[in-house]
């Protein structure tokens, strides 16, 4: 006789149905109470335009932790993020200075580096057997050279025309909300797709994924294009809308933007959490920072307060998860 | 297979790592022979010397399956507070075992976040940095100026014994100790055990999370005394003074041949990869290389390094995990629990 | 449709390190025909099924299907072939809904978006055509009992007409009316034209659904015919390769004093109460269905999960264990269930192993006595019947049998007091087993208890003193050698209502 092995999963959250699963309250009610927060020392915020600023200056980061959130969902890391993102800033400042006005290239080149970039990622973690914290540790140094390379020291200047779409406004919304709506939604639709949930097998167990006939291969190496392809967007964004470039401002942006997915709830095991709850991590650790600004607080008071609610987010799940957990058995 | 033979095969990935430090080391006397001099190869040891420091925790920390973020900021701690120490009249010896034994409650307090908080070591020593950083910056705002490095770190830093930098004997000394912490001792062991497979090893008996902290430990020593040296090298502190220390601390571990996911390694082949990372920047400069392409250069021969001592891949085939085959990452060890 | 060319095994090799599963394996099974797969664990049966499965490749042998070649280089060429495998380690992905793992791969999708909607109509339908209209098409698959994810492992197989059905160890959590209900999906499987393979260890199963049987062993096909012309003494000499009575020896007289009590004890997974006594050179088995919670009892007898509730008393002490560290200091030892996920540590040596549970007392000076710990991994490699030879090789590079031989060498390297071994013989050689046997004897012998849980009766019938029956997270009953059958353990293991409902997890 023989035994069936009872399959070695990993412990659950309570509810992983779609829908909101109490790690998604979480994140949301922190959100919340930022956002109250912020709102009460600075009434003023409560209109769009100030809104669309604050926005404008999360961008970046938002980008960046949605790069990320795809590589950690298939159960990797990104730390080339903010390579990437140097890279397609400095092309983005140094452009109009080498080609004039063929602006439509412009996001082509940009973006064509962002997922070649993102491709050499993957090359590195599914076909050369890296691990992914090894891999993206290398390319981001390379990366770095790479964009010292284009552009040696901080300044440049983005195409007149990028700017002013990034900071106008788009039928009385400022652009920066468009896009961070936009970023919503195509993950919407890239959740309900087929590849969405491939994508979320592979993280889930990459094993069974494989028996059922996955390509997890490729799955992986489409999610670091992707991560590359965002990084590349926050790159671009940023050059826009600050006029200016820098070739060494990512470093700074790459333990955030794990930190966003952190406190957003996304698992660094995989399988587990999003963009959407990424996108609200990152928006309360820019909420951090604007009510330090307000409130004219010293920068460590900030750095002090993103840290701690990390902790305090991992621990509370932890613990919570735990209790919901032992009220089942 | 002989025992030559076989005691050479356990340690290949060491001896593939100082054999690329040979190499490289070679590439620059070729180029150009005053490299090979005197004052050349004592800077190369005592910049090397502060990697082996930072590199010391992270060593062990990932041996044992985890990951320490919070080194470049448990460096630029130990300097800050000694000078604040110094300059509030504790005498400089004293000094130096307040800052390291702080080092190691910081230590501490990373590795109970990472065992029994079950906090992903990658997020507990991040924010564990974070809260060090806040603490600096603080402090910098409170005091009246940049106090001045104690003279205690400044001589350690510069001396020298003979034609040898004191630094390096300090380095040496310690990492034979560590060679025989790790090889030697039953404490070492269970490093590898736990961080080949914590699941088996704690079913066999050995106290994982005790083992896991007590790394953590160490690397906060080791951290704030690197800090420490460092300060008394440069001369000043501030803020991002350890900040390169967090790439090279991991690279040289990796680069030495140690799995990023635990248990394999050892110290001497992090010593090895210290001495590769600090060679190959000496030597970057020798081919008029600007900073961009010599950090292209950097990434590339890391990565190759990696693959070349087998330290950054996945054993082939051999599950060395528990927990089903999900794709582990560093630092993001699922813990013991009993429900494993 | 019997005869028409099905399909076709030829010579097929496979090797995983040093370890030969398969050498040389010949099959042939034809179109509606039931062919079973029989031999023990560790004899190549699951390893063949992989490979035919496309999950992993074979070094050497030609697989053909109504003579045409198949290339099974992944499960989707498998797939696209019309094969379908039931695994028997689940193929569900347990974070996943059921509607979700049911359609996966073939959901239908408006403009390249899947539609939650349609999806789990569909896996309604599904369900419901498979007469298991009352899975929620909406609940992750973890929260499924065990039996229903097999269930839906058949669904998911069958969903659409395979030509190729492997029923992999499909009904082993299953009670007796689903595992009925199983084969006789095969059975409409087989009569719709498929070829059908069942690997299963139940002869009975064989019995009554087989049409041709295979016998592997040591990774050869043995014995190959149809299933009315093999009885099932031919089946089992064939499947061991020896007669079993030489395979056990003879059992010591265990001695009077008790060695572990344990009282009221209650676990997560364990409900219990469990009450049971084992004295001193006693062998006591752990019988039952799988399942029931024998895991969850040895472990909390390891330290290796808390206690809700119970009192143990060991060697008249009291013994509560928080840790594994705490039973091993009393001189537990506990041998687990996965010898390479729980067990061992694959890339260190098979010294490093064997002395990983008791560094403490190599230590001299704060350093370790290498040479101390090489003889006492000598003396224990010895005992357990590894060769010196290999003490320096990886563990990695040994067979499943050899393995668990240096996993039993780490627990018994000190003599433990009381020893509990899980399922230590599954997935192990005939010869390694009748080395376990012999030093599971020897140990007792010296006055070890040994708690033995065991999934195979016929190795409890013959090695035990007494056997605990354990249904349902408690004790149903102790049963003493002189009226120790398979039967009577079977009888007092399906006996509390365990066979009306599927097999909790």
């Amino acid at each position: 006789m023989t035994t069936v092995t009872p399959p070695r999963i990993r412990p659950i959250p309570v509810s992983l149905r779609r829908g909101w699963s109490w790690s998604n309250i979480i994140t949301a009610a922190i959100l919340g109470a930022l956002i109250a927060a912020d709102l009460s020392i600075q009434p003023a915020l409560g209109n769009l335009v100030q809104i669309g600023l604050l926005i404008e200056t999360a961008l970046p980061l938002v980008l960046l932790a949605v790069a990320q959130t795809f590589v950690v969902l298939v159960g990797g890391i990104d730390l080339s993020v903010g390579g990437v993102y140097v890279v397609t800033n400095a092309i983005t400042v140094t452009w109009v200075g080498l080609h004039g006005g063929a602006h439509q290239w412009l996001l082509v080149v940009a973006l064509g580096f962002g997922v070649a970039m993102g491709a050499l990622n993957g090359l590195l973690v599914v076909r050369l057997g890296f691990q992914p914290f090894i891999a993206t540790l290398g390319t981001w140094t390379i990366f770095n050279g790479i964009a010292l390379t284009i552009l040696p020291t901080d300044g440049g200047s983005p195409p007149p025309l990028l700017s002013n779409l990034l900071l106008d406004q788009v039928a009385g919304i400022p652009s920066s909300i468009v896009i961070l709506a936009g970023i919503v939604v195509a993950w919407r639709l890239l959740r309900a797709s087929r590849f969405g949930m491939r994508m979320y097998a592979v993280g889930a167990d990459e094993e069974r994924a494989r028996l059922n006939g996955t390509p997890v291969r490729t799955v992986k190496l489409c999610v670091y294009v992707i991560a590359g392809l965002c990084a590349a967007l926050a790159g671009i964004y940023a050059a826009g809308a600050n006029a200016s470039g820098t070739p060494t401002g990512g470093d700074a942006y790459i333990l955030t933007s794990v930190a966003a997915v952190v406190i957003g709830g996304t698992s660094l095991r995989g399988g587990e959490g999003g963009v959407g709850m990424t996108v609200m991590g990152a928006m309360s650790l820019t909420l951090i920072n604007d009510i330090v600004g307000a409130e004219n607080l010293n920068t460590w008071v900030s750095v002090a307060a993103a840290s701690a609610l990390l902790l305090a987010m991992v621990i509370a799940r932890t613990l919570i998860g735990a209790a919901l957990a032992r009220r089942r058995t | 297979m002989t025992r030559v033979g076989g005691w050479l095969a356990e340690r290949q990935s060491t001896l593939m790592a100082y054999a690329l430090t040979a190499a490289l080391f070679i590439v620059g006397v070729i180029h150009s022979p005053g490299f090979a001099s005197g004052s050349s190869i004592r800077q190369m040891l005592v910049f090397a010397s502060f990697v082996g420091f930072a590199a010391l925790g992270q060593t062990l920390v990932i041996l044992a399956g985890g990951l320490d973020l919070s080194v470049p900021w448990l460096m630029a701690f130990g300097g800050v507070e000694l000078s604040r120490l110094s300059a509030s009249g504790t005498p400089a010896g004293l000094g130096v075992v307040i800052v390291i034994a702080i080092g190691v409650g910081i230590g501490l307090l990373n590795g109970v976040g990472a065992t029994w908080m079950r906090v992903p070591p990658i997020v507990m020593t991040l924010a564990m940095g974070g809260l060090i950083q806040a603490y600096l910056l603080a402090v910098g705002q409170l005091s009246s100026s940049g106090d001045t490095v104690p003279s205690i770190a400044v001589g350690l830093a510069s001396n020298r014994a003979g034609p040898v930098p004191v630094i390096a004997i300090v380095w040496l000394v310690i990492a034979i100790a560590t060679g025989v912490l790790i090889g030697r001792t039953a404490f070492g062991r269970r490093v590898h055990a736990t961080g080949e497979n914590d699941l088996a090893a704690r079913l066999s008996g050995i106290r994982v999370d005790r083992v896991r902290i007590v790394t953590y430990a160490i690397s906060g020593a080791a951290s704030a005394f690197g800090g420490i040296v460092l300060a008394g090298y440069v001369g000043t502190t501030y803020l991002e003074i350890g900040a390169p220390y967090l790439f090279t601390s991991i690279a040289a571990v990796v680069v030495g041949g140690a799995s990023i996911l635990g248990g394999r390694g050892t110290y001497w082949g992090t010593v090895a990869g210290a001495l590769t990372l600090t060679v190959l920047s000496a030597l970057l400069p020798l081919f008029h290389l600007n900073t961009a392409d010599l950090e292209i250069v950097y990434g590339v021969v890391i990565l190759l390094g990696v693959w070349a001592s087998g330290g950054g891949r996945m054993l082939g085939g051999i599950r060395l995990r528990r927990a089903g085959p999900e794709g582990v990452r560093p630092g993001a060890q699922e813990g013991s629990d009993a429900a494993a | 449709m019997k005869g028409t060319p099905g399909l076709a095994v030829a010579d097929m090799y496979k090797r995983f390190g040093a370890v030969r599963v398969l050498e040389g394996v010949t099959l042939r099974a034809g179109r509606g025909e039931v062919h079973a797969v029989l031999g023990e664990n560790g004899a190549g049966k699951s390893t063949l099924m992989r490979i035919l499965a496309g999950v992993i490749r074979a070094d050497a042998g030609q697989v053909t299907l109504d003579g045409r070649p198949l290339s099974l280089s992944g499960p989707r060429d498998a797939t696209a072939a019309g094969v379908r495998m039931v695994f028997q380690e689940l193929s569900t992905i347990p974070q996943l809904t059921v509607a979700e793992n049911l359609l996966y791969g073939r959901e239908r999708t408006v403009l390249g978006l899947v539609r939650p909607r349609t999806r789990r109509r569909a896996a309604r339908a599904l369900l419901e055509r498979f007469d298991l209209g009352r899975i929620d098409p909406d609940v992750p698959v973890a929260e499924l009992g065990l039996g229903d994810r097999q269930l839906l492992e058949v669904v998911k197989a069958l969903r659409d007409e395979p030509r190729v059905l492997i029923l992999d160890e499909a009904t082993s959590a299953l009670s007796s009316t689903d595992s009925r209900w199983v084969l006789q999906q095969g059975r409409r499987a087989a009569g719709a034209g498929a070829v059908v393979l069942l690997v299963t260890h139940r002869l009975a199963e064989v019995r009554e659904f087989a049409d041709r049987i295979t016998v592997l062993r040591a990774g050869v096909d043995v014995v190959s015919g149809a299933a009315g012309e093999i009885d099932d003494d031919a089946l089992i000499a064939a499947m061991l390769g020896r007669r079993v009575e030489r395979l056990y020896p003879e059992r010591p007289a265990p001695g009077e004093e008790e060695a572990i009590r344990v009282s009221g004890l209650a676990a997560p997974g364990l409900p219990g109460p469990v009450d049971l006594i084992a004295r001193r050179g006693e062998i006591l088995g752990l019988g039952g269905l799988q399942g029931q919670g024998q895991r969850e009892l040895l472990r909390a007898l390891a330290g290796a999960t808390p206690w809700t509730s119970g009192e143990v008393r060991l060697g008249g002490r009291d013994y509560e264990p928080r840790s594994p560290a705490d039973a091993l200091a009393r001189r537990v030892a506990y041998v687990p269930e996965d010898r390479q996920r729980e067990g061992l540590f694959l890339a260190q040596s098979v010294r490093r192993n064997m002395t990983a549970a008791t560094l403490g007392q190599f230590v001299r000076g704060g350093l370790l006595d290498r040479r101390r710990e090489n003889a006492a991994a000598r003396e224990v490699a010895q005992t357990v019947g590894v060769a010196a030879a290999r003490l320096g090789s990886r563990v990695s590079t040994m067979s499943g049998g050899n393995q668990q031989k240096v996993v039993l060498g780490k627990a018994i390297l000190n003599r433990p007091a009381v020893l509990l071994l899980h399922d230590c013989t599954r997935g192990v050689d005939v010869g390694t087993k009748a080395s376990i046997f012999a030093l599971m004897t020897e140990l007792a012998k010296a006055g070890t208890a040994i708690l033995f849980y065991s999934s195979d009766l016929s190795e409890l019938v013959h090695m035990c003193h007494r056997v605990a029956v354990v249904a349902e997270g408690r004790v149903a009953g102790h049963i003493d050698q002189a009226e120790l059958s398979e039967d009577a353990i079977l009888r007092l293991a399906v006996g509390h209502g365990a066979e009306s409902k599927a097999v909790a997890a």
